[in-house]
C-alpha cells in the first residue's frame, strides 16, 4: 500500500510541478490596531481549509496559498477575528486587529480536549473572567466568589468564620445523600474538595450527643486553598446535559477552571496590594436591661445595680463580635516568554483577621505555569502550584455543654463579670458552664493546609491533511495536601477544670493526608467534508485514584500546659483511610455545518471500585443540537433580532456510592481496658448502585440591535433516579440507618440572563446583565417510607423526604398532639442578580446586587437566648400573633413547649449589595513622564464586599448552616460565627 | 483516505485493549471488621472483643434513659442550656415520637440487642474449638444481658409493645403487648439460667469490673435470677419471685450495694460516666425534686444523695435547691441490680404472704439508712405504701421510681409543678419503627 501511494505523490508532483512551483505566498505584520504592536501567535488560516500558520514574535507570518482568490482568517484570543479577501500573492498583506469586548466568551471548553465558539454551544455554560470572579472586590475564598455572578446556582456561606467552607449547588439538590458538590477542574487537574472534620471539637462540645448524630463542627472544604487570582477563567457546566462526559464525578455539575497562562513578548510584572478591615454586618443587641427587669427575670436587680454604679455594663455580644479585622492581599506576578516557550508566575498572600479575636485566615500561594511549544506540533503545558493556609475558626455552632462561644453568649447578661483581672485569671461565668471571653482567649482552633497541586498536558498533532487533522492530548495531574488541625482548650477554661466536672484539659491533633491522581489521554479528529459539515471526533480514556487517610489523637487530663498528645492521662484515637480508583472512557461526535447547525452526540462509560461490582461499567449517553438562525439565508440583514440560536441538549450523569458503602463495619469501643466492638450506625449495602441522573435542557440565545442587548433563556429539567439515601430504618433492627437507592428525584427551573450594552461611547461605557433564576424539586418516587433528616425533631422543625413533596420542605408539629405539617420549604421562590459596569474616562464602577426570594431556615439561635433570657427582641409583641404574650416567652411556651415548630422557621430572603468596586486608572501619558515607561496599568480603587445586606431574618445572617455543606440540610441555624462585611482599598501596578 | 483508515484501525485496537485490559482492584473494607465475619463464624479469639462490645453499648445513652424515667418519675430535673425541651416536652409529657428522648433511649438498646444477637448467631455457626460447657456459658451469659435490655426498652415502652425478635434486619418480628415481651422476657432469662447451670466452672472471656464476684457461671446465675425476680415481681407472681430471690445475691445482712454496675474510665475509647454533674453548675444541672427532701425521713442518710446548692437553680418555672450526687466523679460506677434492690422485691413479695418477712426484709434497709425499725401496720395496703416508699429512697436515680408507681396504679400521686405539666404512662415507640 505504501508504494502506491509514494507512486501517487511523484505522479501528482511531477504533473503539477509547474503548478506548485509557481504556488503563492502571502505574507504580512498582524498588528494591535489601538496600540499598533506586534501580535505574535495569531492564527492566520486559508478559510475553508485546515491549512494556517501562526504569527512569530514579530508579528510577521508567512502563509501558502493555492488558489486565489482566497479568504485569510486572522484571530486571536481576545480579539475580533478578521477575515481578508486576497486576490494575488503579496508581501505586505498587513492587519490591524482590534480587540474584543466579548472576546474571552467567545470560546468554551467542550469535551476534555475541545473547545468551542460559545455561538455553537448547545448548553447554557456560564463563563466567569478573571475580571468577573475578582476585578471588582477580592474574595476571601474561591468560592465565595462565586456567589450571585451566574444563574442556576445557590451559594451558600455555612457561617462566618475565616478559611470558607461553603455549599454550591447547581439547578437544585443534585443527590441526597449522594455528593452533591459540583466537581472542581482546574487546568485537567482534578481537584479534592473534601471537607474533613477536626477531632477534639465534639469531644467538648458534645453537639453529636443530642438530637443529632452529625458532628456539626462548622469544618471548611478544600477548594477555599484555591487562589481566585490565579485564574483567568471559569466555566460553569450546571447540570449532566453539559457534564455528561465527566461521567460519574460531573452529575451535581463541572466547575472548570483555567489558571492564567504566560504571554509571549516583554515580560510583564503586575503587583497588586489590597488593604481594608472587616466587621459584623448584623449585630443581635441587648434587650432593655433596667434594674427592674434584671430583678424579674433572674433576681438579680441589686447586681445589676451594682454593675451599674461602677460602670460596668457591657455588651459581650459586640465584646466578642465586635472587632475589625485588618485584611492585606498581596500579588505579585510575572508573564512573559519567547515565541517557543511562554511563563506565568504568581505569588499571592492573603492575610485576614476575623471579627473574633484570635480567629483569621492567612495563605501563601505560589503558582508557576509554564507552556513551550516543541514545534509546530507538539505542545507541553505545565502547571504548579504550592499552598500554605492556616484558618482559626473559633469555637461556634451547636454543642450540648454550653460551652460553645456562641452558646455561652445566649446566658450571658450585661452584668455578668467577664474580664480577667490583672493577671490573666477570668472569672467564671455565673449563670453558664463557660465563659466566652476565656473560651476565645485560651483555645485553639486551627486548620493548616500544605497543598501542592501539579499538572501537565501534552498537544501533539499527528496528522494535519488538507480536510482533516489528528491530535492526541495527553494530560496528567496530581493534588496531594496535608491537613493538620490542631484543636486544643487548656486546662484553665472553666469548663475544663475537674471540680466543675471537666477532663482537665483537651488536646487533639488531626492530620489528613490525601492524594488525588488523574490521568487521560484522548484522540481528536477533524474532518470537513465537501458539503462543508465539520465533523469533530472524540474518543478518549480516563483514570482518576484517590487516596486518603485521617488519624485523629484526641488527648484528655493534659500535664500542665503542654499540648503534645502524648503529655496526656488518656488518648483516644482513631484512623480513617479511604482508597478509591475510577475508569472510564468516552466517545463524542460533533457536527457542524457552517456554523448554523450544530449537532453533538456523546456517550461516557465509568467504573469505579466504591460500587458492588468495581469492574461494572455504567454507561451515559448525551445529545445536543443547537442552531444559528442568523446565519441562515433565509433570515436577512438588518433585523431588530441579529442573532437567535434555539438549542436542545440532553445528557446523562451518575453519582457513585461514597466510600465504604458496601460494608456495615464494626465500631471499636473499650470498656475497663478491654477492646470491643459494636454495630455502627449506618449498615451497608453490597448490592448498591450509582444514581442516574439525566438532564434535558432547552433555551435559546437571542441578541438584538446588534448585540447591544442578548438575552439567554433556559428551562431545564433534572431527574436523579436510584437516589442514594441513607435511609432510616427501623432502630429495633440495631441500625438507625442503612444506604439503599430507593427513589427519584426531580428538580425543573428556569434561567434567564438579559445583559445591556446600555451605552458605549468614547467617554462612557455601561454594561449592566440582570439575570432571573428559579428551581423547583420533587421526589416523585420514594420507594422506603417517609423519612426525616437535617434537624433536630419535629417540634423545633426539621428536613423530610417524603413522596410527591419538595426535596427540601421543611415540617414540624403545630401544637401538642397535631400531626406533622409543612411548614416552610427551603429551596428559594426565585433568585435575581443585577450587576453593572460603569466606565467614564478613567474611572470605573461595578456593582453586584443579588437578591434571594423566598427559601426558608430553621433558626433556634433565638430560641437558646430565650432560654438563657438574653433575647434582644424578647420584650417585644410581634411573634405571637395576639399580641399578648412576650416575644420570648411566646418562642418557649407557645412554641417549643406546646409542639409548635412554626416560630422557628424564617424566611431566609435577603437582598445583598455583594460586590462594590469603584477604580481610577492613572493616566498613561502621566504614567510615562513620571516613570519614563517602566509603570504602566497602574489603578487604585476602593470596593467593599457585602456592604447593604437588607433582610427580615431575625438574626445574624439568612446564609448559614449548621450542617455544612453537604447534603441538603444547609439553613439550620444555631449559634453561628457571625457573618461579615469588608471595605477595602487597592494598588495596582504593572511593571 | 487508507492512511485514515489504518490510523482509525490502529487507535480503535489500542482503544479497545486499553478498556479491556484496564481491570480495576480494590474495594475491600479497610476501617474495621465487618459484621458479617462475627456473625459467619464466631471464633475464640473474637469472642472477648464481642462481648466487651455489648458490655460497653449496654451504656451507651444511659444518661438520656435514666434522665427520662427520672423525670417522668419526679425524682428529679435535668436542666441544660443546650436543650431546653429536658424542661419542656418531658415535664409536660408532650412527647413527639420523633425526638431523641423517645428515639435515643431505644435505639441504644436495641444496638446492644444486635450485638448481642450477631455473637449468638456467630456462636451457632462457630467452627471453633469451644467445649459444651463454654457454649452453654456464653449463651448463657449473652442471653441473660439481652433480656435485661428488652426489659430496659419494655419499661420505657409499657403497653406500646416492643419487638422481640431482631436478629434478622430485613425481617424484623412484630410488635409485642408488654404482658407477651415480659412473658419472653422471662422466659428467655430461664433459658439462660440453665445454660449458666450448665455452664461450667468458668467463663471463655473477661467481663469488666462491675462484675467482680459474678464473673463465673455460677456468680453469673445469681445474677440471673436477680432479674428474673424483677421482672416476675412486675409480672405479679410473688411466689416465683421468693424461689428467684433465693438462689439469687441477696442477703438481708449484707452489704447494700453488692451488685453488677456499669463501669467507666477516661483511658482510651472507653467512656466517662454520662451522669456525672459537679457541684454548683449552671449550664448543665441535675436538680432533685423538692419533695424528695420535704417527704423524707428525719435522719435518713439516703437523703445524702442530694447536696444544698449554694444558690437555687430555676428553668422555666421549676425550681431546684439540691443538685443530685448520686456519682462524685466521672468514674463512678452506675449500677444495674443492687442487693437493696433484691430485699425490697423480697419485702414485695412477703407483703401479702409473709409480713413478717416484709418487715425484716423493710427493717433491713432502714437500719442501713439509719433510721428505726418499721413500725406501721402489717396490712397489705401499709406495707405497699412503706416498700414503695423506701424504694423511693432507696433506688433514687436509678429509673425505678416511675416504673413503679406505674406498676401500682399510682401514677396521678406523682407531683407536677406547673399547670400543664403531666407523667405520661409510657414513651410512644418512635416514628421509623413504621408500626
Amino acid at each position: 500500500m505504501n508504494k502506491k501511494i509514494i507512486f501517487k505523490w511523484l505522479v501528482f508532483l511531477a504533473m503539477f510541478l509547474p503548478c506548485v512551483i509557481f504556488a503563492q505566498s502571502v505574507s504580512g505584520i498582524v498588528t494591535d490596531k489601538t496600540s499598533s504592536l506586534p501580535i505574535p501567535g495569531a492564527s492566520v488560516l486559508v478559510k475553508g481549509t485546515a491549512t494556517g500558520v501562526s504569527t512569530d514574535f514579530n508579528g510577521n507570518y508567512s502563509i501558502e496559498v493555492k488558489t486565489f482568490p482566497t479568504v485569510l482568517v486572522f484571530s486571536y484570543l481576545g480579539y475580533e477575528s478578521k477575515e481578508v479577501s486576497v486576490d494575488a500573492a503579496s508581501t505586505s498583506l498587513n492587519v490591524k486587529m482590534s480587540q474584543s469586548a466579548t472576546a474571552l466568551d467567545e470560546v468554551i471548553i467542550s469535551g476534555f480536549a475541545s473547545s468551542v465558539k460559545r455561538s455553537n454551544a448547545a448548553n447554557s455554560v456560564a463563563s466567569l473572567s478573571s475580571e468577573d470572579l475578582a476585578g471588582v472586590t477580592p474574595p476571601q475564598t474561591l468560592d465565595g466568589a462565586l456567589a450571585g455572578k451566574f444563574t442556576g446556582a445557590l451559594v451558600t456561606s455555612n457561617s462566618g468564620s475565616p478559611g470558607g467552607g461553603m455549599s454550591v449547588k447547581l439547578r437544585g439538590v443534585t443527590s441526597i445523600n449522594g455528593n452533591s458538590q459540583p466537581l472542581y477542574i482546574i487546568d485537567g487537574i482534578y481537584i479534592d474538595n473534601s471537607s474533613i472534620a477536626s477531632g477534639g471539637l465534639n469531644a467538648v462540645s458534645g453537639a453529636s450527643g443530642g438530637g443529632s448524630s452529625s458532628s456539626q463542627d462548622n469544618a471548611t472544604n478544600r477548594i477555599a486553598d484555591i487562589n481566585p487570582d490565579d485564574i483567568a477563567n471559569i466555566e460553569i457546566l450546571k447540570g449532566a446535559s453539559a457534564s455528561s462526559i465527566y461521567g460519574s464525578r460531573g452529575a451535581a455539575g463541572v466547575i472548570i477552571i483555567t489558571t492564567k497562562k504566560g504571554k509571549s513578548g516583554e515580560t510583564k510584572l503586575n503587583f497588586s496590594q489590597s488593604i481594608g478591615f472587616n466587621e459584623v454586618i448584623n449585630l443581635q443587641g441587648q434587650r432593655n436591661w433596667t434594674e427592674a427587669l434584671a430583678e424579674s427575670e433572674f433576681g438579680e436587680g441589686a447586681l445589676y445595680r451594682a454593675a451599674e454604679d461602677a460602670g460596668t455594663l457591657r455588651d459581650y455580644e459586640r465584646e466578642v463580635f465586635g472587632e475589625k479585622g485588618f485584611i492585606t492581599n498581596t500579588t505579585v506576578s510575572m508573564s512573559g516568554g519567547s515565541d517557543k516557550t511562554t511563563f506565568y508566575g504568581g505569588l499571592t498572600r492573603n492575610q485576614e483577621d476575623g471579627i473574633v479575636k484570635r480567629t483569621g485566615y492567612d495563605k501563601t500561594s505560589l503558582r508557576i505555569n509554564l507552556d513551550h511549544r516543541f514545534s509546530d506540533d507538539v505542545k507541553l503545558s505545565l502547571v504548579s502550584n504550592y499552598i500554605n493556609s492556616s484558618a482559626d475558626r473559633g469555637f461556634f455552632n451547636n454543642d450540648n455543654t454550653g460551652t460553645t462561644i456562641g452558646v455561652a453568649l445566649t446566658a450571658t447578661r450585661p452584668w455578668d463579670n467577664l474580664m480577667p483581672d490583672a493577671n490573666g485569671n477570668y472569672p467564671d461565668h455565673p449563670n453558664n458552664s463557660s465563659n466566652p471571653l476565656q473560651t476565645r482567649d485560651l483555645m485553639t482552633n486551627n486548620e493548616t493546609t500544605k497543598r501542592f497541586i501539579t499538572g501537565g498536558t501534552l498537544d501533539i498533532n499527528l496528522f494535519r491533511g488538507d480536510n482533516s487533522d489528528l491530535k492526541f492530548v495527553a494530560k496528567a495531574g496530581a493534588d496531594h495536601y496535608t491537613l493538620s488541625s490542631t484543636v486544643i482548650f487548656p486546662k484553665e477554661l472553666q469548663f475544663m477544670r475537674p471540680d466543675q466536672g471537666g477532663v482537665n484539659g483537651v488536646s487533639a491533633v488531626s492530620t489528613a493526608t490525601n492524594t488525588n491522581a488523574n490521568y487521560s489521554a484522548f484522540l481528536v479528529h477533524n474532518y470537513r467534508s465537501d458539503n462543508d459539515i465539520d465533523f469533530s471526533t472524540q474518543a478518549g480514556i480516563t483514570n482518576e485514584q484517590f487516596s486518603q487517610q485521617v488519624v485523629r489523637v484526641v488527648a484528655s487530663d493534659l500535664i500542665a500546659s503542654e499540648t503534645n498528645v502524648d503529655q496526656a492521662a488518656n488518648q483516644a484515637v482513631s484512623q480513617f483511610r479511604l482508597e478509591q480508583e475510577d475508569f472510564g472512557f468516552y466517545v463524542q461526535e460533533s457536527f457542524n455545518y457552517q456554523d448554523k447547525l450544530i449537532a453533538t452526540l456523546g456517550i461516557r462509560g465509568d467504573k469505579s471500585t466504591n460500587n458492588g461490582d468495581i469492574n461494572k461499567f455504567f454507561y451515559y449517553p448525551k445529545a445536543s443540537i443547537a442552531a444559528n438562525l442568523h446565519s441562515f439565508n433565509f433570515w436577512g440583514e438588518d433585523k431588530l433580532l441579529n442573532r437567535f440560536k434555539p438549542r436542545l441538549a440532553y445528557g446523562e450523569a451518575g453519582t457513585f456510592a461514597a466510600f465504604g458503602s458496601l460494608f456495615t463495619v464494626y465500631g471499636n469501643t473499650s470498656i475497663d481496658g478491654n477492646v470491643g466492638i459494636v454495630v455502627p450506625g449506618i449498615r451497608g449495602n453490597a448490592a448498591i448502585s450509582p444514581e442516574r441522573q439525566s438532564e434535558l435542557e432547552f433555551g435559546f440565545d437571542a441578541g438584538f440591535l446588534n448585540d447591544r442587548v442578548s438575552l439567554e433563556v433556559t428551562y431545564y429539567k433534572k431527574q436523579v433516579e436510584d437516589l442514594l439515601l441513607n435511609a432510616t430504618i427501623e432502630p429495633s433492627s440495631g441500625f438507625s440507618q442503612e444506604f439503599l437507592n430507593a427513589g427519584t428525584l426531580e428538580n425543573r427551573g428556569l434561567e434567564i440572563g438579559v445583559n445591556i450594552v446600555a451605552v458605549d461611547t468614547e467617554d462612557f461605557q455601561w454594561n449592566s446583565s440582570i439575570s432571573y433564576f428559579k428551581n423547583q424539586s420533587e421526589i416523585t418516587q420514594l420507594n422506603v417510607p417517609t423519612f426525616n433528616l437535617g434537624g433536630f425533631g419535629n417540634s423545633l422543625g426539621q428536613f423530610q423526604i417524603e413522596e410527591g413533596k419538595s426535596v427540601t420542605q421543611i415540617v414540624g408539629t403545630t401544637g401538642p398532639g397535631t400531626p406533622v405539617s409543612v411548614l416552610g420549604d427551603a429551596e428559594p421562590d426565585f433568585q435575581m442578580n443585577f450587576s453593572s459596569k460603569m466606565v467614564y474616562k478613567d474611572f470605573t464602577l461595578s456593582f453586584l446586587w443579588h437578591w434571594k426570594k423566598g427559601g426558608d431556615n430553621i433558626n433556634l439561635t433565638k430560641l437558646l437566648s430565650d432560654f438563657g433570657g438574653t433575647s434582644a427582641d424578647f420584650d417585644g409583641f410581634n411573634v405571637d400573633p395576639e399580641g399578648l404574650i412576650r416575644n420570648g416567652d411566646y418562642r418557649i411556651t407557645k412554641g417549643l413547649f406546646s409542639g409548635n415548630a412554626t416560630p422557628f422557621v424564617e424566611d431566609a430572603s435577603y437582598l445583598r449589595l455583594r460586590e462594590i468596586g469603584l477604580y481610577y486608572s492613572l493616566p498613561q501619558e502621566n504614567l510615562d513622564k513620571w516613570f519614563k515607561g517602566n509603570v504602566s496599568n497602574v489603578k487604585v480603587g476602593l470596593s467593599g464586599n457585602n456592604l447593604i445586606n437588607i433582610f427580615d431574618y431575625n438574626s445574624y445572617d439568612p446564609e448559614v448552616s449548621n450542617f455544612g455543606g453537604n447534603g441538603l440540610s444547609t439553613g439550620v441555624e444555631v449559634t453561628p460565627f457571625p457573618s461579615s462585611k469588608r471595605y477595602m482599598f487597592h494598588l495596582s501596578a504593572q511593571f | 483516505m487508507k492512511i485514515t483508515n489504518k490510523l482509525y484501525m490502529f487507535v480503535f485496537a489500542m482503544g479497545l485493549l486499553l478498556i479491556t485490559s484496564c481491570e480495576l482492584e480494590g474495594g475491600e473494607s479497610l476501617n474495621g471488621a465487618s459484621t458479617s465475619s462475627i456473625a459467619n463464624d464466631l471464633s475464640r479469639g473474637e469472642l472477648p472483643q464481642a462481648l466487651s462490645g455489648v458490655l460497653s453499648d449496654m451504656r451507651s445513652r444511659l444518661n438520656t434513659q435514666i434522665d427520662v424515667q427520672s423525670i417522668f418519675g419526679r425524682e428529679y430535673y435535668f436542666f441544660t442550656s443546650s436543650d431546653p425541651r429536658f424542661e419542656g416536652d418531658v415535664v409536660t409529657g408532650v412527647l413527639d415520637n420523633n425526638t431523641f428522648y423517645t428515639t435515643s433511649p431505644w435505639s441504644s438498646r436495641y444496638g446492644a440487642i444486635k450485638d448481642i444477637n450477631l455473637a449468638l448467631e456467630g456462636l451457632a455457626n462457630t467452627t471453633a474449638d469451644f467445649s459444651t460447657e463454654e457454649v452453654s456459658s456464653i449463651r448463657g451469659v449473652l442471653n441473660t444481658l439481652k433480656a435485661h435490655e428488652l426489659l430496659s426498652v419494655s419499661n420505657n415502652q409499657y403497653t406500646n409493645g416492643i419487638r422481640l425478635d431482631v436478629s434478622d434486619s430485613d425481617n424484623l418480628g412484630a410488635f409485642v403487648t408488654y404482658e407477651e415481651a415480659l412473658t419472653a422476657i422471662n422466659d428467655l432469662l430461664v433459658s439462660a439460667a440453665g445454660d449458666l447451670s450448665a455452664g461450667g466452672a468458668s467463663l471463655p472471656f473477661n467481663l469488666s469490673a462491675g462484675y467482680t464476684g459474678f464473673d463465673t457461671p455460677a456468680g453469673f446465675l445469681q445474677f440471673n435470677k436477680g432479674i428474673n425476680a424483677r421482672v416476675e415481681a412486675y409480672r405479679g407472681n410473688y411466689s416465683n419471685v421468693r424461689t428467684l430471690l433465693g438462689a439469687s445475691f441477696m442477703s438481708l445482712s449484707g452489704d447494700m450495694d453488692t451488685g453488677v454496675y456499669h463501669t467507666f474510665s477516661l483511658s482510651g475509647a472507653d467512656q466517662a460516666n454520662p451522669l456525672f454533674i459537679a457541684l454548683n453548675q449552671e449550664a448543665n444541672v441535675r436538680v432533685a425534686h423538692a419533695s424528695y427532701i420535704a417527704d423524707a425521713l428525719a435522719n435518713d442518710a439516703r437523703v445524702d444523695k442530694v447536696v444544698l446548692r449554694d444558690t437555687p437553680r430555676e428553668a422555666s418555672g421549676l425550681v431546684g435547691t439540691h443538685d443530685v450526687w448520686l456519682y462524685q466523679s466521672n468514674v463512678d460506677a452506675i449500677p444495674m441490680m443492687r442487693n437493696e434492690e433484691l430485699i425490697l422485691l423480697f419485702a414485695e413479695a412477703n407483703m401479702t404472704s409473709n409480713p413478717a418477712n416484709a418487715k425484716s426484709a423493710i427493717d433491713a434497709v432502714r437500719t442501713a439508712a439509719g433510721l428505726g425499725a418499721y413500725g406501721g401496720a402489717l396490712t397489705p395496703a401499709a406495707l405497699e405504701d412503706e416498700i414503695l416508699f423506701q424504694r423511693r429512697y432507696s433506688l433514687f436515680g436509678e429509673g425505678h421510681r416511675w416504673i413503679d408507681m406505674r406498676r401500682f396504679s399510682r401514677i396521678s400521686e406523682l407531683p407536677n409543678d406547673r399547670a400543664g405539666d403531666n407523667v405520661p404512662d409510657a414513651v410512644p415507640v418512635p416514628a421509623n419503627e413504621n408500626q
